[in-house]
């Protein structure tokens, strides 16, 4: 019996040192905003490197996105022959809850992961360490840049899947359903979907967030050369995924009580 | 580009040799010797993500049920068709794909990780040496670990998030459990569209993880590497493997 109590205490004393950790870390991240100190030429290339390695996985997912749900739907558009039923599941479950969740996931496995690989290697090889003994702060240096740059990118990165879902809905609308694309496109226009559209966007931002804070949290304490790192990045994109799930419940809660 | 589509082509063909040796080393008995292993692996597929998959799936069901309440409430107030065909969505899709993903990102980042940093420190090459074939003593347990295990944590994904969405539906809406939980809408090929679903993401994750893991090259860097890459490219799987077995329930389970 104690053993059993011991070991819930355990989970939930490692759960809170977890997400104490990871707000720390937060607001370290945003302290060094205020004043700047973030490297200007590391956030540029950090940019480029998340906007460009997330890109190809986010359009792909978000054509597929569109597809499935357009398919899904078409279950009852068969049956009662309702096509604007099709506007409405492309649009409002693709913009307000699907897309950003799925290419929230996807983003998380492509550049959470790999953020993760490459600060836990840094940190096993002692790159950090030798960072530090320069007199250069590692989170302003390497944590910051990467939180603006993924807090940016998967906001505009979901506007952007945003339009490729409707393409791959509007290309399975044709194919299985035989529904015009003008057809289609003029569906999604009217079921007025500015606020689901916003809803996402938002979303994409604040996972793009709490992506970041998570994975540089798990890269930062790697420890144990290759096994270590591999742990690391798997410990890294099961928590992203939780997290994700979470901050979705919370702004879906907060959007609604608006 | 050409040489992307090159590589892709060229990386599919890795992945069916190896989905084939796995096949044939699991037909051949190679997991009768190995059942403690297989129990092993069974249990840190399964067991150790079932609080994941809780956790998950129901905060999925207690989000969409809210926010297509929320969405109805605006058009017609008639609540009584919410309840059915989000237990069709669950069970047909959102069940096994985002119980799938979820896989996809633990136990496929897991796998590569753990593959890949044997390879690094050489035990696979101490494996081969011993004449012991990577593909028996590595991959086929969790092959077979992660295809019971998925549909196991599907099904139980399912019943999660459609009780996490009732009662969203009660607390939120005060629509009554009775009301909510009937299945008039669920027909068997549902069912099947969705078991199937379950089954082809527990025998891919393995398999393009463990692809990813044994082509680890280089230190902690190519672990790192390794491992992202099986993250990427087993959720990929599971997306494109949606797409394709829905247009096939479509066409085919519906007539």
């Amino acid at each position: 019996m104690t053993s059993f109590l011991t070991r819930i205490g355990g989970t939930v004393r490692s759960l809170v040192v977890l997400t104490g950790g990871m707000f720390l870390l937060l607001m370290k991240i945003l302290r060094s905003f205020v004043p700047m100190a973030c490297d200007s030429r590391e956030t540029w290339r950090a940019f480029y490197k998340v906007g460009v390695k997330g890109f190809p996985i986010v359009v792909l997912t978000a054509l597929f996105t569109g597809a499935i749900m357009v398919l899904q739907s078409g279950h009852y558009v068969a049956r009662t022959g309702a096509t604007s039923l099709l506007g409405w599941a492309a649009g409002f479950a693709v913009f307000a809850e699907i897309g950003p969740i799925l290419i929230g996931l996807m983003f998380s496995g492509r550049v959470g992961a790999n953020n993760t690989a490459e600060l836990g290697t840094m940190v096993v090889t002692e790159q950090v360490d030798a960072l530090r003994s320069l007199a250069i702060e590692p989170t302003a240096y390497l944590v910051a840049p990467r939180f603006l740059a993924m807090t940016l990118m998967l906001f505009l990165l979901t506007a952007m899947g945003d339009l490729f879902a409707l393409v791959g809905g509007a290309a399975t609308a044709k194919v299985m359903l035989d529904v015009p694309v003008g057809i289609f496109f003029q569906q999604v226009v009217d079921a007025q979907l500015l606020d689901e559209y916003w809803l996402g966007l938002l979303k994409g931002m604040v996972f793009g967030m709490s992506i970041a804070v998570v994975s540089c949290y798990f890269g930062l304490r790697a420890s144990g050369g290759a096994a270590g790192v591999g742990r690391a990045v798997n410990a890294s994109v099961v928590a992203a995924a939780i997290s994700i799930f979470v901050t979705d419940y919370v702004v879906a809660l907060l959007w609604g009580a608006m | 580009m050409s040489q992307a589509i090159a590589q892709w082509m060229d990386s599919m063909v890795r992945l069916g040799r190896l989905f084939r040796q796995t096949f044939t080393s699991v037909l051949k008995g190679s997991l009768r010797r190995r059942r403690s292993q297989l129990i092993v692996q069974m249990y840190e597929i399964g067991n150790k993500s079932v609080l994941f998959i809780t956790a998950t799936l129901s905060i999925l069901g207690m989000i969409s049920v809210f926010q297509v309440l929320k969405q109805v409430e605006k058009i017609v107030p008639d609540f009584s068709m919410i309840g059915p065909a989000f237990i069709q969505m669950m069970i047909r899709e959102f069940g096994p794909t985002i119980t799938g993903l979820m896989i996809a990102t633990r136990v496929g980042s897991g796998i590569a990780a753990e593959v890949g940093s044997m390879v690094v420190t050489e035990q696979v090459d101490a494996l081969r040496m011993s004449n012991a074939k990577p593909v028996d003593y590595l991959v086929a347990p969790r092959f077979v670990a992660c295809g019971i295990q998925t549909m196991m944590l599907s099904i139980y994904g399912v019943v999660v998030g459609v009780i996490a969405g009732s009662i969203t539906a009660y607390v939120f809406w005060n629509i009554s459990f009775g009301m909510f939980l009937r299945f008039d809408l669920v027909q068997w090929g549902d069912v099947v569209s969705g078991l199937l679903k379950a089954l082809a993401y527990g025998f891919t994750i393995p398999i393009v993880a463990s692809q990813a893991g044994l082509e680890t090259k280089g230190g902690s860097e190519g672990v790192g590497a390794a491992t992202t890459r099986a993250v990427v490219n087993a959720s990929f799987a599971v997306v494109i493997l949606d797409l394709l077995l829905s247009g096939f329930s479509y066409l085919v389970l519906y007539g």
